[in-house]
């Protein structure tokens, strides 16, 4: 008992005599993956209930088939280019004017995957749920060539109509339309609001004017999807070497 | 250590026995550990239920239920629980597109979250209906240091700091914003002020540290964990040019660290940086255990044991 003492008598001048602070001696880290097969908590079920009877009631209708699991990456992926895809083509039906390329800023896309089967309307307010418009700007060669650019050094972004290559951060070999870019040649470019107006840094795009009918990009994918649907063909797209990373 | 733990308590207690007085409890004070849980998320995106059962990868996770059900477990069994939300509360499901963030806010209070910060997309419905949101359902701070939000709908409606007490544990803590420029349009941010992060937050910590004697400082961070080849202002870059932040909890990423990061600060101590994806699939938690007895720094003494328990 004795050394005991000692050693707390010891422990109390040392206490009075400094008052440190407490310091953290010891860290535990733990992850819980969060799952529906877990019990839920009554009192959160029964806040989120009247919002979700609404939002699974209009939300839950199915609108197409998705053929295969789309996917996001970079420089180039299936999700991407499908986007892509229906923004150029619903650009051209409804503002009535040719345009040469189409584009889909990577961070905009919301979903990491749209999972193949059934998709549904809440789904694609999950993949776009931004009400971005999609506008038309026409720009010189070389102002498109600037945007391209600044697309290569994000790694690049789904684009519909051109193809180009990753070299250095910058962007090579472009072909619009199958053909070189030409720097003294007018482009007419379909993008969302948000970049136009120099969102994700696209600041060469702020002062170039805007063609705007006030058409969401959702509502593209929706009647894009509607199209295809009409046609008898499902929601697909493949990657076939529109943005590369050059050896 | 085990048998330090041990000898320590006994120690109390025996010597508990035949002394009595202020010195006595000054003593037990300096010698018994102090926990504190914390619980936390980030870039929720309105992911109020589970993702769907619909094949993809990520189905069957989240949800704000589960998460609850789970946070009043931890509570049962820990004293001091802080639980903690890094920004991006909003966007991402057609709850928010109908109700602009209205339920979303209503389950953090139900879950009775501690405190969040800003996320980008916690514009998203501007600023009004971001003052609204906390205004009317909001029982818990939002915690901004580096925006100045003087002459718009969300002035007053966010505090740069707070301080939480958690059992003999003062806990300073503060949030950090990012650049809104080409990234948030200027019609959501409108007359939003926008300050470097670094500075505010080392200002804020060494007020909460120096004057008012926090034990911990914890920044809540939506600037993003790491970006490679660049200069932009990251929690990494935020973590080593601090001298008093122990602990980042970051968002904006979306990124999944299998552990905390351990980076040294400007006095060459550890910050402890952690992130958990998006969507509320994971619910990170952080044990600390204080103690004044050492006197000295986690990193000096004893290492960060760190275990991974995945699919619990």
């Amino acid at each position: 008992m004795r050394p005991v003492l000692i050693a707390f008598t010891l422990l109390i001048i040392q206490a009075s005599s400094c008052k440190t602070a407490y310091q953290p001696q010891s860290l535990q880290y733990k992850d819980y993956r969060i799952s529906s097969s877990q019990p839920g908590d009554s009192v959160l079920l029964s806040v989120i209930k009247p919002y979700s009877d609404s939002v699974n009631m209009s939300m839950n209708n199915v609108i197409g088939i998705a053929e295969k699991s789309l996917e996001k990456k970079i420089p180039e992926c299936t999700l991407g280019n499908f986007m892509a895809d229906a923004f150029f083509s619903m650009a051209n039906e409804k503002f009535r004017t040719k345009v040469d390329v189409a584009f889909m800023n990577f961070g905009g896309i919301r979903l990491t995957q749209l999972p193949a089967g059934n998709v549904t309307r809440g789904k694609i307010f999950e993949l776009m749920p931004f009400d971005n418009v999609l506008l038309l700007q026409k720009m010189k060669g070389t102002v498109l060539q600037q945007l391209l650019d600044h697309i290569a050094g994000r790694g690049g972004w789904p684009v519909s109509g051109m193809t180009m290559q990753i070299k250095d951060k910058k962007a090579v070999n472009v072909l619009i339309g199958g053909k070189p870019l030409d720097p003294e040649a007018i482009y007419t470019t379909a993008n969302s609001d948000f970049v136009a107006n120099g969102g994700d840094d696209a600041a060469m795009l702020r002062t170039i004017p805007q063609i705007n009918i006030g058409y969401l990009m959702r509502d593209a994918l929706f009647d894009y999807i509607g199209k295809l649907k009409s046609q008898g063909k499902n929601i697909t797209a493949n990657e076939e070497n529109r943005v590369t990373n050059a050896q | 250590m085990l048998s330090r733990k041990k000898f320590i308590q006994q120690t109390a207690l025996s010597a508990g026995a035949m002394l009595a007085g202020p010195s006595l409890l000054e003593a037990a004070e300096y010698l018994l550990p102090q926990k504190l849980t914390i619980l936390h998320t980030n870039d929720v995106h309105s992911r109020l239920e589970a993702f769907p059962m619909d094949g993809g990868r990520n189905q069957g996770m989240g949800g704000v239920a589960a998460r609850a059900a789970l946070i009043e477990q931890i509570r049962k069994e820990e004293e001091n629980v802080l639980l903690l939300d890094a920004g991006d509360i909003f966007q991402g499901t057609p709850y928010f597109n109908l109700y602009k963030g209205e339920p979303e806010i209503k389950a953090m209070s139900a879950m009775r979250y501690d405190a969040c910060t800003i996320g980008n997309h916690d514009f998203d419905g501007g600023l009004e209906n971001l003052a609204t949101q906390l205004h009317n359902h909001a029982n818990f701070p939002m915690l901004v240091s580096n925006y100045d939000f003087t002459g718009t709908p969300m002035e007053n409606k966010t505090v740069p700091y707070k301080i939480f007490t958690k059992g003999r544990l003062k806990i300073g803590m503060l949030g950090v914003g990012i650049e809104m420029l080409g990234l948030v349009p200027d019609n959501l941010s409108a007359g939003t002020k926008y300050y470097d992060p670094v500075e505010k937050a080392n200002e804020m910590a060494e007020r909460l540290k120096k004057d008012m004697k926090c034990d911990m400082i914890i920044c809540l961070s939506h600037l993003g964990y790491q970006y490679k080849g660049s200069n932009k202002v990251s929690d990494e870059i935020l973590a080593k040019e601090t001298s008093n932040i122990d602990l980042i909890i970051g968002g904006h990423t979306h990124t999944f660290l299998d552990n905390p990061v351990t980076i040294k600060n400007k006095k060459g101590d550890d910050v402890v940086v952690n992130q958990v994806g998006w969507a509320g699939i994971i619910l990170g938690r952080l044990d600390f255990e204080f103690s004044k007895f050492s006197g000295k720094k986690m990193a000096n003494s004893r290492s960060i044991s760190v275990t991974k328990k995945s699919g619990e």
